[in-house]
This record gives C-alpha cells, structure tokens and sequence, in this order.
C-alpha cells in the first residue's frame, strides 16, 4: 500500500514537470507550429493526470477531444494557412514583455499557493470502484447536470452557424 | 495529493495568464487560454476525486465541450482574419473599429 503511493507520487512528480516545462515552451516559442506541438505534450500529460485520480472517463475524453480533435484542428489550420516568417508578428520585446507579465503574475500565484499550503483540505480519497467511470458520469450528468448538458447542446450549435456564418465569403 | 494538484493547476494558470497577456501571436494566445481551462480542469477533477463525488467531473466534461465549441469558432475567425489581414498580429486585428474602411 505505502508503495503504491509512492509510485504515484513519482509518476505525478513526472508528469507535472513534464506539463510545466512544455507549457513554458508553448508560451515562448516563436513559430506556432512548436507551441501546437508542444501544447500536445501538455495536454497528454494532464490527462495522465486525470487517470491518476481515478478519473478513467475524462482521461479518455480528454484524449480524444482535446489531443485528437482540437489540436489536429489547430495543426491543421497552420499548415492550411501556409504561414511563413514574414506573417508572423516580429515580436522584438517578447522576452522582455513575458518577463514583465512573470513579474506581474507571480505575487498572485504566490498568495494562492501559500494558502493552499496553510489550508486544512481533507485528504479522505476513499473511493470506490466504480468512481469515475462512464457510467458513474452518466448517472450524475442525466440526473442533477441536465440543464447545463442541454444548454451545452444549444451552444454548439450556435458555434457551428457562427463557424460557417464567418467563414463564408461575401463577395 | 490534493494540495500537489491544486499547486500545479496554479502553476499551469499562471503560465497560461502570462502566455494570454504578452504573446501577440493569436495562435498563441488562443492556445494560452486552452492551458487556463486545462488548468481548472485538473483542479475540478482533483477536488471531485478527493471528495468522491463525480460532479466535478461532469463539470469538466461541460468546460471540455464549451472548449470544443469556442475552438470551431477561434478556427474560422483565423481564417477569415489572416485571409483579410495577411498576418496572425493581433494588434493589427481592429476591424471592429468605426474608422475601417470596406
């Protein structure tokens, strides 16, 4: 049992540094087709995440929504475009800019880490075997999320007639 | 456990917030607020699976959508933007403007 903890908590240890450090590459890396790339290894490294917490049903969504539809979409729409340097911004302060905007964000992320420390969060994580599976979401989600589930259904699609709406050409 | 997670989903915001904040590339910053609903995400689900209580993660299952959603639609302005402008600047994105002509 104590084993078994342990090995998680190397396997998050893992997968943490490896979302961080590709997220900070996503955010500094000039051409848009390094921060996809590495983007996807963020994404990948989350949903471990999620499976580590016995959240098999949104490992499974977060893989094939998020790592196989969006970013292909993204991937796609780069290479469509046909980008080249000269399209790019020319972002001669970026380094400057991403090192102010650190400065700016680091004393609010400080506070909420110090209070998450100083918090008394219960530590039970006494589940049972069915948590997290598609039918224990699916039981939640038909019986007290209705109403966000059908608005959801409302909003997607008004996304795709917004989506084709903007992207027809009118001429 | 849970207060490793609600660290790191911290961390992932604040990386996001920067990237949203001083990047001028909209690829760039549609991904950065990709990273932010990924952070919550991770908090939500690592609450829900400390509580054992599944409705945090029909709540993600929900963001997930909305992301899914807000996607179909960045993709389209992209093209529609880089067809008109010819560069992926944000700062020379103000077409909404009352002084744009044709």
């Amino acid at each position: 049992m104590r084993s078994i903890a342990l090995q998680n908590e190397i396997i998050f240890l893992i997968l943490a540094v490896l979302a961080v450090v590709s997220s900070i590459v996503m955010i500094t890396a000039h051409r848009p087709i390094d921060s996809a790339l590495s983007f996807i290894v963020t994404l990948i490294s989350v949903a471990a995440l999620f499976g580590l917490v016995n959240a098999t049903f949104l490992f499974v969504v977060q893989i094939i929504i998020y790592a196989g539809a969006i970013l292909t979409l993204i991937l796609f729409i780069i290479m469509f475009l046909n980008i080249k340097d000269e399209n790019l911004p020319d972002e001669k302060y970026k380094n400057l800019w991403l090192l102010g905007t650190t400065l700016l964000i680091l004393p609010f992320s400080a506070i909420l880490i110090h209070l998450i420390l100083k918090s008394d969060i219960a530590l039970n994580s006494a589940t049972d075997e069915s948590f997290g599976t598609i039918k224990d979401v699916g039981l939640t989600l038909f019986s007290q999320w209705v109403l966000p589930f059908e608005l959801v259904s409302i909003l997607l699609l008004v996304a795709l007639v917004g989506s084709v709406t903007l992207s027809k050409r009118n001429d | 456990m849970l207060k490793a997670y609600m660290i790191l989903s911290i961390i992932l915001f604040s990386i996001g917030m920067v990237g949203l904040i001083s990047r001028r590339n909209i690829i760039v910053i549609y991904m950065s607020i990709e990273l932010l609903l990924n952070a919550v995400n991770l908090s939500l689900i690592a609450i829900s699976g400390d509580l054992g209580d599944s409705s945090g993660h029909v709540m993600s299952l929900i963001i997930i959508a909305i992301a899914a959603a807000e996607a179909a639609l960045f993709m389209s302005l992209f093209v529609v933007l880089f067809r008109k402008k010819g560069s992926l600047d944000a700062n020379i994105f103000d077409i909404l403007g009352s002084k744009h002509e044709s």
